[in-house]
């Protein structure tokens, strides 16, 4: 059972990255695209146990770190200070997806943020990005729309109707 | 008082990884895009290709959807554009054609062999960068078919970014609108050189250095910088400028590749050892009073200052798309 939830959790995470490579080449609305990938990270981080949820956190980073151009480690880091941030206030948060929504936004553009502050130090330039705003606005935006399908979606993957009966067994 | 013991499982977990990702970024740096990272980048691309081919074939059709959608309503407006667009480049045709022959003239005049055409590799867009800070695309082509690193890219309008990654059936290239890329570039108009610097998104920052002449909005920018081939469009300028205290001029201009919408890119087989070599070729049959413009970027900045090619009066008329 915990090994199959495994699987399952890491394979939505691949066809989560797979998504946001070729999928969201072309549905750019406004020249931004959903940050899917953090997006599953925090529905994940949600549910699962803490333990759980940061490795999760890291391994999506990690998987997007090595397809993307930025140094090894910059958003494994994002990723899994987005799942513990997620995990420090999930408690204080109830299923109404009128406050979830809020919660997601802030915790994307949160993360963006800090990808771009970090992307800086490490001499990616993210912050000398004319769009920097855009970008971190945008794709916030747009994970908040697809939060209404992508939470549902990922509780329904992990057999548990509603957070609060989450004893989460993997 | 604060004791280690007084923290709980999870929030040492999260240090513990905070800590793994910042060894792994230093040492990833520190490699500057070789060792074990780089192995696994490639053998992850590798790996990773075919999921992204089976998920682009599966979603296409909700991506035409949506694309669809976008398309009407931009279709009226484009169709107009584009019977001016075929005005203005049926008057440009024939200026060309008159300006081909008096190239022809010149080059027969200063003892110039015509440049030969590059062989060119067609290439499909796979995927993009995982995030809105990546400005990297994935091409279905690799050094299976002959792609190398470091090789540019170019879509019909002009350059979109360079090679920086190969494995056996993918390439990844850098845009040249990331905020690292610096390109030596020449104002065809005018002749004279500068640098175009990538921002990620919106207009790339022209600055030319030593330049006591204008540039004016829509002026076009073209390489010349050893790492590609001169002459290839790269971006028009879209704000007028002059030069500014100590000669130095800083400008704001457009790339001319649909840097954000490529589909289809053809990867020209240059390298910049070739372009070395013929740099060296091309300065030993110059006049030896000719002088020469270095124009590279300024110091400490982006990636390694971009070695531009002699750059004369004589070659600005060498047209577009050729080898130096």
């Amino acid at each position: 059972m915990k090994v199959r939830r495994v699987m399952l959790a890491v394979g939505i995470v691949v066809v989560a990255v797979a998504l946001q490579t070729t999928l969201f080449t072309r549905i750019r609305p406004f020249g931004a695209a959903p940050a899917l990938v953090l997006l599953v990270v925090i529905a994940y981080a949600r549910h699962l146990p803490p333990d759980y949820a940061l490795g999760l956190g890291f391994v999506a980073g990690f998987l997007q770190d090595l397809l993307a151009d930025s140094p090894l480690g910059l958003w494994a880091l994002v990723s899994t200070t987005t799942a513990f941030f997620v995990v420090r206030f999930r408690d204080r948060l109830e299923d109404d997806f009128s406050l979830l929504g809020p919660f997601v936004f802030g915790v994307t553009a949160g993360a963006l943020a800090l990808f771009s502050v970090l992307g800086t130090i490490f001499g990616q330039k993210t912050l000398a990005d004319a769009g920097i705003v855009r970008k971190i606005v945008l794709p916030s935006a747009y994970n908040l729309l697809l939060a209404a399908l992508i939470l549902p979606f990922i509780t329904w993957t992990l057999g548990i109707a509603r957070r609060r009966i989450a004893a989460f067994r993997l | 008082m604060w004791r280690p013991s007084n923290l709980d499982r999870t929030t040492g977990i999260f240090i513990g990884i905070v800590v793994l990702c910042l060894a792994l970024v230093t040492i990833d740096l520190r490699a500057s895009g070789e060792g074990l990272g780089s192995t696994l980048r490639d053998g992850t691309q590798a790996a990773f290709a075919p999921v992204q081919r089976a998920v682009a074939t599966v979603t296409r059709p909700v991506a035409d959807f949506f694309e669809n959608i976008s398309d009407m309503f931009s279709l009226r407006q484009e169709n107009l554009q584009l019977r001016d667009r075929v005005a203005e480049l049926e008057r440009e045709l024939q200026e060309t054609e008159s300006l081909h022959v008096r190239v022809g003239e010149l080059e027969a005049l200063l003892g110039i062999q015509p440049p030969q055409d590059l062989d060119s590799i067609a290439a499909q867009v796979l995927a993009v960068g995982v995030s809105e800070f990546d400005h990297v695309r994935v091409i279905d082509k690799g050094s299976d078919d002959g792609v190398g690193v470091d090789m540019p890219v170019v879509d019909e309008a002009g350059l979109v970014g360079r090679v920086v990654a190969v494995t056996g059936s993918v390439a990844r290239v850098r845009l040249i609108t990331d905020p690292t890329m610096a390109i030596a570039v020449r104002v065809e108009r005018t002749g004279e050189t500068g640098v175009l610097r990538g921002r990620g998104s919106g207009p790339m920052t022209l600055e030319l250095f030593g330049s006591n002449t204008a540039v004016v909005e829509g002026d076009l920018l073209v390489t010349a910088d050893a790492r590609f081939p001169a002459g290839i469009a790269v971006a028009r300028v879209t704000q007028a400028a002059r030069s500014e205290v100590q000669y130095s001029l800083r400008t704001e201009a457009q790339p001319v590749a649909g840097v954000t919408r490529v589909d289809f890119v053809l990867i020209l087989v240059f390298t910049q050892d070739e372009a070395g070599v013929t740099d060296l070729e091309d300065l030993e049959r110059l006049p030896t009073d000719v002088p020469t413009d270095p124009g590279g970027p300024a110091e400490g900045e982006g990636e390694e200052p971009p070695p531009t090619t002699t750059t004369t009066t004589t070659t600005t008329t060498v047209a577009p798309g050729s080898t130096p």
